[in-house]
């Protein structure tokens, strides 16, 4: 196991150089002065080469790639174009309240989404199943950043059930923040969970051993969820990990509109502002979340099915 | 140990519990909410970029905050602007002479003023130091352009400061003594927190920052405040950027006052779900000019460019913003000295909208079949509407702007490297007449290929010969009311050469909650004002 950990996290090392200079290579093709910008429309051209002299930004682009991967070798994420504030505080502000948000969300998805499959794929061409797929059309349809809205307008202003904005202070005002946010990636994320454990479990339940279990008198509660949603769970532990890739992503819309601190709502203030800086952290630090987040799921292949294991 | 689904499921259930458990108590922070004693106002931000004034990268957002926490040496009546030298009030200096020249200020400073968290007085060291950051060229700090004027400073005792001006300048007060970066700040504070001042500042100001945190900014009324004790105990400035989550924290009474949203259709909106919301607008807000490149052709042909302000009606874009707009004749706001009205030009530079004389100066410059003419401008919601419907009245007279809209840094740095051809520009300035000129039409502004110039678009006095004497004439005039003549013939040449059009102001607008009494009413000024007046009355 340690081993294999090992092997993925030397495989992770080219993607997340590659992502590293992507973002460096991108931003340097966007146009758009960082000086400028921070500065302002007023700044007068001493000025303007002053701030690009202190910060680094007239030295060749080569020698500003190297400093940038040392930099982020020795984890030094530097201090923002903008505020002036050290990036690594920027970044520790936010990161807890996107990694609350997609998981809260994540958990609520699987909640969600999975009973309903189960309740679809049980009941199949009847009318949950039915039920289920309209849910799960409607889920795909929705745009998350509109549904977030609606949802605003509905429970937070006109029934005030949840706070309009913020990301809360204490343990149940996070929990009550968070909820309608996580809500909103829930849907669409249980949609999609949905219909993966529905066709998973019905090719499952069309098995031989399911058959064999049926005809040697097993309940049928204990033939699907014992026999049945076990083995359908290896499609859906890889949905998930995409999923959970997809919440992660789509938490930046959620967090404009629901106006949380996070990761997402941090990087596009940081993309308009042209902040090298937090823009490059905040982009590796997404990098290493997906690489992460595939390390787990190959880690729960393992734990769920023992012939990967018994390959590995 | 083997890994079995049942250890594997246990395990996670217990690193997500405990990961999200960390989160809660591990993450800083705290969000708006109503609180008792407090007045919010959330602005269209994202999070505080600091409350140091001389910080760069500053937000509207945190020139509030900053505001209620420093002063300057002398401060215009709250809610409008100090638009003539007899306008200014005393604040940190009770009073203030000027040489005849014009060129030597010498202000008196409040004895006894108190800086915050036990700094002690303020004198004139400090004001040496915030006046020296700002003209020390090897300082990066936020307005520095407003001290360029700044010969040397001196402070003959703790009680006086005096400044020498390279040209003379009656409207030192205007220019640079009021605004927000020369909100004087403690030496001592300054030197012995370093970076950390950005966020736990020290001013004289009727507030003092009690806390920071990634979205908002506390403020607690400061005890020993030089004047009146602030009136409600504490403000807390929130940073919402999304005009949707702002709006309706504010239906919801979540903050008691919001940036509004500089779009059509939105009071209207608002006054529809709550007729009792107060809007406070400041006149005239931003100035909105069209920018015609002298070096693109046909632009470069001053019928085309007639044509262009025939083509152009400026009242009917002013109507579509409702309150919060004014039409623009020439340059400079129609609020500000310096400024000419219609009536008083003569007839041929009235230009009054007429897309059938557009059209006949079109033909005369040799393009009867129209032309087309590629642009771009920003996504902004202020730049892409006004440009929107100014695209709809050129196609009337056969003008097709071909107008891509693109991302508002992108925006900048493009026109920075003299790309556009019509660009629109919202830029807003202090009742000070020379300046949308300098940074506008003038020589030395002119942008350039490289990236060194600066906001002249137009190359005007490059491309054809532009204001750079009148200019001269003008702030090399000590006396306000001879200057103010000079701006008004320079306002009358561009009208003639028409390189910049003056669209609309555009006013900055707060919407306000009728429980809180500013305790003034707002009619101008910057897009902050004083909140030490504020009260909840219900």
């Amino acid at each position: 196991m340690g081993r294999m950990i090992g092997l993925r996290l030397i495989d992770a090392i080219p993607t997340i150089l590659l992502v590293l200079t992507l973002v460096f290579v991108a931003l340097r093709i966007l146009p758009g002065d960082p000086a400028q910008v921070a500065l302002g429309d007023m700044a007068t051209p001493a000025q303007l080469e002053l701030f690009r002299e202190q910060m680094g930004l007239n030295l060749p682009l080569w020698q500003q790639y190297f400093i940038f991967l040392w930099d982020m070798l020795t984890l030094n994420l530097g201090r923002s174009l903008v505020s002036n504030v050290p990036v690594a505080s920027i970044i520790a502000a936010n990161l807890p309240y996107t990694i609350e948000l997609t998981l809260v969300a994540t958990g609520m998805g699987v909640i969600i989404g999975v009973p309903l499959g189960v309740l679809a794929a049980t009941n199949r061409n009847k009318l949950p199943d039915s039920g289920v797929r309209v849910f799960s059309l409607i889920g795909y349809a929705i745009p998350d950043f509109y549904l977030g809205a609606l949802m605003l307008i509905v429970f937070s202003l006109n029934l005030g059930w949840f706070p309009i904005n913020g990301g809360g202070t204490d343990f149940l005002s996070r929990l009550h923040h968070v909820f309608l946010p996580a809500l909103t990636l829930a849907m669409v994320k249980s949609a999609f969970l949905g219909r993966l454990t529905r066709t998973s479990l019905l090719e499952v339940l069309g098995k031989d051993y399911v058959r064999t279990a049926r005809a040697k008198g097993a309940r049928e509660n204990r033939v699907i969820y014992r026999h049945g949603l076990r083995n359908a769970l290896l499609p859906v532990t890889t949905g998930l990990g995409l999923s959970l890739l997809a919440t992660l992503s789509g938490s930046v819309a959620i967090e404009l509109v629901f106006n949380r601190p996070g990761l997402g709502e941090t990087l596009i203030g940081a993309i308009a502002e042209r902040d090298y800086p937090v823009i490059q952290a905040g982009a590796v630090i997404f990098a290493f979340f997906v690489v992460f987040i595939n390390l787990l799921i190959d880690i729960a292949y393992i734990a769920i099915d023992p012939r990967i294991r018994v390959q590995s | 140990m083997a890994l079995t689904r049942r250890r594997f499921l246990t395990n996670t259930t217990a690193a997500g519990v405990a990961t999200f458990a960390t989160l809660q108590f591990g993450a800083p922070g705290a969000y708006a909410q109503t609180e008792e004693g407090t007045i919010s106002i959330a602005l269209a931000a994202r999070a505080p970029s600091g409350i140091n004034p001389q910080q760069s990268g500053l937000t509207g957002g945190d020139n509030w905050a900053i505001y209620q926490v420093f002063n300057g040496l002398v401060q215009s009546r709250p809610g409008t602007f100090a638009v003539t030298p007899d306008d200014f009030q005393p604040a940190l200096a009770e009073s203030w002479d000027v040489s005849e020249d014009a060129r030597t200020w010498t202000y008196h400073l409040r004895q006894g003023v108190q800086f915050h968290h036990g700094y002690g007085e303020m004198t004139s060291r400090d004001v040496m130091f915030t006046y020296g950051r700002q003209i020390d060229p090897d300082v990066i700090s936020a307005g520095k352009v407003l001290f360029n004027n700044i010969e040397s400073i001196d402070a003959p005792d703790d009680y006086t400061f005096v400044v020498t001006l390279v040209r003379p300048d009656p409207l030192f007060n205007a220019s640079t003594a009021v605004t927000l970066a020369a909100s004087i700040l403690s030496q001592d504070a300054f030197e012995e927190k370093g970076e950390d001042f950005n966020f736990d500042p020290v001013g004289t100001g009727p507030y003092f920052v009690e806390s920071t945190d990634e979205s908002s900014i506390l403020l607690t009324a400061f005890p020993d405040y030089w004047d009146e004790p602030a009136a409600t105990e504490h403000v807390r400035v929130s940073f919402i950027a999304d005009t949707t989550a702002r709006t309706l924290a504010f239906a919801s009474g979540q903050v008691d006052m919001i940036e509004g949203v500089r779009q059509p259709g939105w009071i209207p909106t608002m006054r529809q779900r709550d007729p009792d919301t107060i809007f406070d607008a400041t006149a005239p807000g931003s100035f909105n000019t069209l920018h015609l490149n002298l070096e693109y052709e046909p632009l470069d042909d001053i019928r085309v460019r007639k044509a262009f302000r025939y083509a152009i009606d400026s009242a009917q874009i002013a109507s579509a913003f409702g309150e919060l707009s004014t039409p623009m004749v020439g340059i400079i706001a129609p609020q500000f000295a310096g400024s000419v009205t219609r009536e008083e030009l003569p007839e041929e530079l009235q230009y009054e909208y007429s897309p059938e004389k557009a059209m006949e100066l079109l033909a005369e410059a040799g393009y009867p079949d129209g032309i087309t003419i590629p642009a771009y401008t920003s996504q902004r919601e202020d730049y892409s509407t006004i440009m929107l419907i100014i695209q709809e009245q050129l196609r009337a007279s056969n003008i097709n702007l071909d107008l891509d809209i693109i991302d508002h840094a992108t925006m900048h740095a493009e026109n920075n490297l003299a790309k556009n051809s019509v660009a629109l520009n919202s830029s807003s300035f202090p009742p000070v007449p020379t300046l949308p000129f300098l940074q506008r039409l003038a020589a030395p502004a002119d942008a350039k290929p490289d990236g060194s110039g600066q906001g002249n678009y137009s190359h005007y006095g490059v491309a054809i010969p532009g204001i750079d004497d009148l200019l001269d004439q003008a702030q090399d005039e000590p006396d306000f009311d001879k200057r103010i003549e000079v701006i008004e013939e320079i306002e009358r040449k561009v009208l003639e050469d028409l390189p910049l059009l003056g669209i609309i102001t555009l006013s900055y607008v707060i919407a306000r909650n009728p429980r809180i009494d500013l305790g003034f009413d707002v009619e101008s000024g910057y897009a902050y004002w004083p909140l030490n007046q504020a009260r909840i009355v219900s």
